[in-house]
């Protein structure tokens, strides 16, 4: 007689290598390439809430005077309110609203090139959301990442956030006009950026008023 | 930071698989995460848990394997670990420098990933 048992639970493995931090870094490497084809230099414009990053972007525009031939993606977790600030420049703009995310990542870049008209487009500055600690985490696939920070944001900016300064190619350091009623020591946050990252350009603005802004042009390799 | 975000991949990954291959139910999974992935081992293995409730995952033991960081100094050479305190409660505010001689200019070659090695299910 036969006897057929039926058949017990078999326990068994799903090997998987799953890098889950790797996707960004191959869509980044995939934007750089698409950079490179255009020929268009990408620059990550990072730093605090409030340091300045719209503003220098505006004060670098202006001073170029290029026009059409430069472009911008501003993001922020709402609003457009960059993205009109940086329009009057001349500048192509697009804004992405992150909804809630902390940071832009290299797939937002991807999506937002991919409905950007770049043909012309010499330079292309992305506005990375306000923040010292996850954008420098996220490589977008730029070819220079710069970094600001303000006085106004006190002395201990550049010490408390050192992952994002050793990344950055650029340091500004803007609202020079601000370090005296602030009673903030430029030389000292010089000192605590070159400290985590000596080959960094390191240079002082004032965005506003346009102070610094020919040393941050050449730092970053662009001519007029 | 983004443990919940992380998590969620892993979860939707590991359903994913079993799916695929037909498994009726998860027993545990195996994850490598470095100990400079700026994520709280914790929180994950938290967050893993509470959104495989209601799956085929429910229960299943989460294990994590800490890679050790190993880093190369530009300054002075070193090569090695970090020699990092695992029961610091402030782990998160690692500086990144050499252990030798404090230099912020380091290479890091391991520890910081955040892989997802093995599931055990039944089918």
């Amino acid at each position: 007689m036969k006897i057929v048992r039926p058949k017990g639970p078999e326990i068994f493995d799903i090997e998987l290598e799953k890098d889950l931090l790797a996707k960004n870094r191959e869509l980044a490497k995939e934007n750089r390439k698409r950079f490179d084809r255009s020929k268009i230099l990408a620059v990550d414009v990072m730093g605090s809430i409030g340091s300045g990053k719209t503003s220098l972007i505006k004060a670098i525009l202006k001073r170029l005077g290029m026009g059409k031939r430069a472009a911008v993606i501003a993001g922020d977790l709402t609003t457009t309110i960059d993205a009109e600030r940086i329009e009057a420049e001349g500048a192509r703009v697009i804004q992405v609203n992150t909804g809630k995310e902390c940071h832009l990542d290299a797939h937002l870049i991807h999506q937002a090139v991919d409905r950007m008209k770049l043909d012309g487009v010499d330079v292309l500055f992305i506005e990375n959301v306000g923040n010292l600690i996850c954008p420098g985490e996220f490589p977008l696939g730029a070819h220079k990442r710069l970094v600001v920070t303000s006085v106004t944001e006190g002395p201990y900016t550049v010490v408390k956030h050192p992952y994002i300064f050793r990344e950055a190619d650029v340091i500004v350091l803007n609202k020079m006009d601000m370090a005296k009623p602030m009673r903030v020591s430029l030389s000292k946050l010089e000192r605590d950026a070159r400290q985590i990252n000596p080959r960094a350009s390191l240079i002082k603005t004032n965005a506003l008023g346009g102070g610094g802004i020919p040393k941050v042009i050449e730092a970053l390799g662009l001519k007029r | 930071m983004h443990e919940f975000s992380i998590s969620d991949e892993i979860v939707k990954n590991v359903l994913g698989a079993v799916k695929e291959n037909n498994g009726k139910k998860v027993l545990s999974i195996q994850l490598e995460i470095g100990e400079l992935a700026l994520l709280n081992v914790e929180q994950v293995t938290f967050w893993i848990r509470e959104m495989f409730k209601g799956s085929v995952a429910e229960g299943a033991k989460v294990k994590v394997r800490t890679i050790k960081a190993r880093i190369k100094c530009e300054s002075c050479g070193y090569r090695g670990g970090m020699n990092l305190d695992q029961q610091d409660p402030f782990r998160h505010a690692i500086p990144y420098s050499c252990p030798k001689c404090q230099s912020f200019q380091i290479d890091v070659e391991k520890g910081r990933e955040c892989h997802l090695k093995k599931i055990q299910a039944l089918r």
